[in-house]
């Protein structure tokens, strides 16, 4: 790799996606730097940075926000760039313009680019306006007087969405008319909470909607391409599940179009460094969802199916360097499934879980890659997102990747925290998976797959329970003179 | 005697005898095929059942037991019957809403010393990026609300505490 402006590079994130980004860094021979709240100190992430430096807020999560203690930290190690992960800061244009001012290397995106396709409604519209497909919608801020009506008249069924929106927060389906109204004041209460605004826009929901994303890097010198699509229809509450890598829904054709028009979207957008371009996907046509402004959860099918360390590649654009990497060199092979470990009981539809970790031990296979940010005795709470660790496999084709992804989740052994790892397994050896036919409301209209089955295991259970209990071991082994003695005293 | 072994809500009554090829599990009316468990250090084991041979993971914390058999995971709890019965005393004659799940309170609803019919909105919870609004399951007077807004609870805390209406 060419000499980069900047030998240390902080991390202004935790857990698996640190760690995961700690990794390049080291094979780039760069310097990791982390921050971290003192409820993650002494997990892995904190351990492997080269330096750690804490930091402190009202919650956990508000440290991780606060942009002014993390760019003192920066400069405390001289850190000369950051990479902000997904989640947190990521995709605050005014956290990567302190960032610029401050002296200091933002690895993702310009503000600019930040700007444009943070805000949903401006994203919706410049796309739009240069010409690509988008769903019927009603925004509030056209005219907030009429927002109701307006929305109306797109018909039912309608998806509520807080313009500053992300990740499934705040998004109501309505399918009722009537319904319209209570889900917007909820939706809104939501969304000024989590992103302090409560615009909102509605639009067309498309029924049995299929998620298709394409992955695309870009340079300073105009050059973007892409890395192909990932599809993440797998969802439970707007929240992907299972990701995989190419998607089963496209033909050859229609895979080059619309990763060709999300290169477009991103030309169109001057976007520099790795973006995703989200598209809702009906079957036959497609229509731009959103543009995700940094490194996506899933990225790594991506990686397993090119070959291509993205976040070398970020780092590399973000070094003032024109792309390594062109079109020709960007190849497709086999195919990878990402599966999202979860702290969280699908059959209390997905509350979360907590617990301490009392036995951890993944997977070893070979074609398995596990992205982790836990270690055994740590504590699980509900301070931060619930994801534990993504399992991403990779085989020649699809069936096997989902033979291997569903081995690898019953091997996973994780004690002491509730994990979705059973319904992942279900899903992932479940017939309307294996054939490729799901779509955004597949768990939903699948309801068996998240209660789980336990009648033939449960005498094993009970079995194992009762032998390694010592009061009910105990009393068996002190029973047969007893027993003898007192004859049927039980009941 | 009887134990009880909690797995997944249910309680299932059960004892173990002795017998040549190790134990033989008690569960209502039936009996199972001789079971034994061999442990293999540091939370491993091999479960057999009629003479099949089963690896477990498990892991013990107080009275809950963690185990993964055949790809899948599951806790259960052993039930001390005395303190079931203890906690059962200690909620007589008081209706509790519970968390079905951990969150954090967004707004409460009530005050202490409120009349209130069944349906009564309790308080707005947010868990999993969703509010969800509890609702008092019947009739009765609000005796104390448990967490403030903003503060955080773990799946089945107490949230708010209700008499029953004319005590």
């Amino acid at each position: 790799m060419r000499k980069l402006p900047f030998d240390t590079v902080l991390i202004a994130n935790r857990g698996e996606i640190a760690i995961r980004i700690i990794k390049t860094l080291r094979e780039l021979e760069l310097r990791s730097a982390i921050v971290y709240h003192d409820l993650d100190a002494g997990t892995p992430a904190v351990s492997m940075a080269d330096v750690a430096i804490p930091i402190s807020g009202r919650t956990p999560v508000a440290a991780y926000l606060d942009s002014a203690q993390i760019i003192a930290a920066a400069h405390e190690v001289n850190a000369g760039a950051i990479h902000p992960g997904y989640g947190f800061l990521s995709e605050n244009a005014e956290f990567a313009r302190k960032v610029l001012e401050a002296g200091i290397v933002f690895i993702g995106p310009t503000p600019e680019n930040i700007e444009l396709m943070g805000d949903k409604i401006r994203a919706r519209k410049f796309v739009q306006r240069n010409g690509f497909p988008v769903a019927p919608s009603a925004i509030e801020e056209d005219d907030p007087a009429t927002f109701i009506s307006r929305a109306r008249s797109i018909g039912a069924p309608l998806l509520v969405k807080p313009s500053a929106g992300g990740g499934g927060k705040g998004m109501r389906i309505v399918r009722d008319l009537d319904a319209l109204e209570h889900a917007i004041v909820q939706a809104r209460s939501e969304a000024q909470r989590y992103f302090g605004d409560a615009r909102l826009y509605v639009e067309r929901y498309v029924e049995k909607p299929r998620h298709i994303e394409v992955q695309v890097l870009g340079d300073s010198f105009g050059n973007v391409i892409h890395l192909f699509e990932r599809e993440c229809s797998v969802q439970r509450r707007f929240q992907k599940v299972i990701e995989e890598a190419p998607s089963p829904a496209l033909s050859p054709q229609l895979r080059k179009k619309i990763c060709e028009t999300a290169v477009d979207i991103a030309r169109a957008a001057n976007y520099r460094n790795a973006g995703t371009v989200e598209f809702i996907f009906d079957g036959s046509g497609f229509y731009f969802l959103e543009m995700n402004t940094r490194l996506q959860v899933e990225h790594p099918v991506t990686e397993m199916i090119t070959g291509i360390d993205l976040v070398a590649e970020q780092v590399y654009v973000t070094g003032s360097h024109e792309l390594r990497l062109s079109q020709s060199d960007i190849v497709l092979a086999g195919h990878a499934i990402e599966a999202r470990v979860y702290a969280e009981a699908p059959a209390r539809g997905f509350a979360p879980t907590t617990g301490k970790v009392l036995v951890l031990d993944y997977p070893g296979s070979p074609g398995v890659r596990i992205d982790s940010g836990i270690l055994q005795g740590q504590q699980i709470t509900t301070a931060f997102d619930s994801m534990l660790a993504k399992v991403i496999v990779h085989s020649p084709t699809r069936t096997e990747a989902a033979l291997k992804a569903e081995r690898a989740m019953q091997e996973l052994v994780l004690l002491g925290c509730e994990t979705n790892t059973s319904f992942l397994a279900r899903v992932l050896a479940d017939e309307q998976f294996l054939s490729g036919q799901v779509h955004t409301g597949y768990l939903d209209e699948n309801p068996h797959l998240a209660a789980g089955e336990f009648a033939s295991d449960l005498t094993a259970f009970l079995a194992a329970a009762a032998l390694l209990t010592r009061p009910v071991r105990d009393s068996a082994d002190a029973v047969p003179e007893l027993h003898a003695s007192l004859g049927s005293w039980r009941n | 005697m009887n134990h009880f072994l909690e797995l997944e809500g249910v309680d299932y009554q059960l004892w173990l005898s002795r017998c040549k090829q190790g134990y033989r599990l008690h569960l209502g009316d039936e009996v199972t095929a001789p079971i034994d468990f061999c442990h293999q250090g540091d939370g491993c084991g091999i479960l057999t059942v009629a003479g099949a041979k089963e690896p477990v993971r498990f892991a013990i914390d107080g009275d809950t037991i963690h185990l993964h058999i055949r790809g899948r995971t599951s806790v259960l709890r052993y039930r001390d019957p005395l303190s079931t019965l203890a906690l059962a005393e200690k909620h007589a004659g008081h209706l509790v809403a519970r968390a079905p799940m951990p969150g954090v309170v967004v707004a409460t609803s009530v005050l202490p010393g409120e009349v209130i019919a069944a349906g009564t909105a309790l308080m707005v919870v947010e868990s999993m990026k969703l509010e969800t609004v509890i609702r008092s399951s019947q009739n009765g007077v609000v005796e104390r609300v448990h967490f403030k807004e903003g503060e955080s609870f773990e799946q089945d805390a107490v949230l708010v505490t209700l008499s029953a209406e004319g005590h």
